[in-house]
């Protein structure tokens, strides 16, 4: 089985924009232009009034940790090198949490946290998320602490 | 409206199942469902087979597998499917077969064979029950998932990790009783603690078995019913919800808004309350599953699972006696088999004869709760004697 990575489902879809924006350092929610309702994430076809035109709408601000977790043991497209190491390997992984914040207009982002040690993460801590391109050239969500 | 009752119940041994093939798992449920109706296959006049995942098996139509070996072609069967309620829809199937007259006997068979697949494959395909498009690239796993419910109870309600390892030492204490758990052994709150965490706050006793294994029940017309047997349990409610595909999206992340809705549709199809219900089996995926389903199901106000839990409520001789016979926890959790066994506890409960520790005295109401995903899709199925 093939699993591909973020970025790269997306730009199979109606909102490819999506990763596009992230790459440019936008993080855009949809805002269907049939009643105006706001999704995210982004969708091209309103479950509300069925219109399948949106445009696209910023996502700014500081939002609220409502949950997060740390996943020590990773699904195998995530962590290969962890899955596949030798029998008594030392090796030890260390994973950065994932966190879900809620914005002002209830809006909520799943996405890393940036910035924050484990013991220090408490459900609602203010975080800010935004798009991060990674090493590799893959864009992502990051929820960032302040001076992060 | 015409009742549906459970005439035979069968259950191969839950586990690492080496020594078996999918098909071979079903036989062994089949066979003893059938010995225990004590009618002939050739008398059955439809089947429906719960199998979760076309990944794990690495086939397309698994259930042909079982219809071909236990020989039921060229008679009706199909497939039914929602993760880890499959089971549950495979019944659900079996009883609108009946109810609407196609059939007035109908086998549920739910099989599964995980153990061939590594643990990181299934965590991969499991994870993948969630919106694999939008929140599986973050790394996100069932434990995962089911750890940010956690952490969202823990921070409304002041749920403990204690408590969550109160589910895994009562589950374990009973799984230890049931001759077809996959883990009959009993386990420590200490050990539990101290096991290595899969996705904080979640810790390897947080989280159910990865098993192979299988399940069948017989379900017949009520004028069939009474004709093959003095004691048949009625299928009395049914109720199935669901919930968004997204964890982002559930209004409140400590309920299950599928569990809510099944359990209003059951309790009013059955014509009875949270508080009729003598022995359940819920779904312990993870700890915190049991604890949230406590709450969904009416077992206690919102917020007091883990208190009723950590008081010894949901043992035997306390206020709700719930999976006794080890849940999903310690007795195993092959996914499509799930919802079949879940029945056949149920049944076995309300006949009076689960093993010598485990028997709920005088239940007269059995409850079972089957959740997909994490909360894609979830059943609620009442049992009464009467």
């Amino acid at each position: 089985m093939q699993f591909r990575d973020f970025s790269l489902l997306v730009r199979d879809t109606k909102v490819r924009g999506f990763a596009e924006g992230l790459e440019r350092g936008e993080l855009r929610a949809s805002r269907c232009v049939g009643c105006g309702a706001v999704h995210f994430p982004p969708r091209s076809d309103c479950p509300t009034c069925w219109s399948g035109e949106f445009t696209w709408e910023p996502i700014t601000g500081t939002g609220r940790l409502i949950t997060y977790t740390l996943i020590k043991v990773p699904p195998r497209h995530f962590a290969p090198d962890l899955t596949q190491r030798a029998p008594f390997s030392t090796y030890v992984y260390a994973p950065t949490a994932v966190g879900l914040v809620e914005m002002e207009d209830g809006l909520r982002v799943m996405g890393w946290v940036c910035g924050v040690a484990a013991q220090n993460l408490h459900v609602g801590m203010a975080l800010t998320p935004k798009p991060e391109v990674l090493d590799d050239g893959r864009a992502t969500i990051v929820l960032k602490s302040e001076g992060c | 409206m015409a009742r549906v009752g459970v005439v035979g119940i069968g259950h191969s041994r839950f586990g690492i199942r080496e020594d078996a093939s999918l098909r071979e798992l079903a036989f062994e449920a089949v066979r003893s469902c059938i010995n225990d109706a004590d009618v002939p296959l050739s008398d059955v006049q439809s089947m429906v087979v719960a199998i979760a995942s076309d990944e794990l098996s690495y086939a397309l139509q698994p259930s042909a597998q079982v219809g071909d070996y236990i020989g039921f072609h060229p008679k009706p069967s199909f497939r039914a499917e929602a993760a880890c309620a499959s089971g549950s829809m495979a019944v659900r199937a079996g009883w609108m077969n009946i109810a609407s007259g196609l059939a007035d006997l109908v086998l549920v068979v739910g099989a599964e064979k995980m153990t061939e697949a590594s643990t990181p494959d299934v965590t991969e395909v499991l994870g993948r029950a969630g919106d694999f498009l939008w929140e599986h690239p973050f790394g996100m796993t069932f434990p995962g998932y089911y750890a940010m419910i956690a952490r969202a109870h823990m921070a409304k309600y002041g749920t403990t990790e204690e408590q969550l390892a109160a589910v895994a030492v009562k589950n374990h204490k009973y799984g230890a009783l049931n001759p077809n758990a996959h883990m009959r052994k009993e386990i420590t709150l200490e050990k539990a603690m101290s096991s290595f965490v899969v996705a904080d706050p979640l810790k390897l006793f947080d989280c159910c078995l990865v098993s192979d294994g299988a399940a069948a029940i017989l379900l017949a017309s009520e004028a069939v019913a009474k004709k093959l047997r003095p004691d048949p349990v009625w299928l009395s409610g049914l109720g199935l919800g669901t919930g968004s595909l997204a964890l982002a999206h559930r209004e409140d992340l400590t309920s299950l808004e599928a569990t809510v809705e099944a359990a209003g549709q059951a309790y009013r199809m059955a014509g009875i309350g949270p508080e009729d219900v003598d022995v359940a089996v819920v779904h312990d995926c993870f700890t915190i599953a049991e604890i949230v389903a406590y709450e969904d199901l009416g077992f206690c106000p919102r917020g007091e699972g883990g208190p009723l839990v950590e008081h010894g409520e949901t043992c035997i001789g306390g206020r709700i006696p719930v999976n006794v016979d080890g849940g999903l926890k310690s007795k195993g959790h092959p996914v499509g088999a799930t919802g079949v066994a879940m029945a056949v506890e149920i049944v076995k409960q309300l006949r009076g004869q689960a093993e010598e520790g485990r028997q709920v005295p005088q239940a007269d109401v059995g409850l079972s709760h089957n959740v997909g995903g994490n909360g894609q899709h979830t059943a609620v199925h009442i049992f009464t004697r009467a």
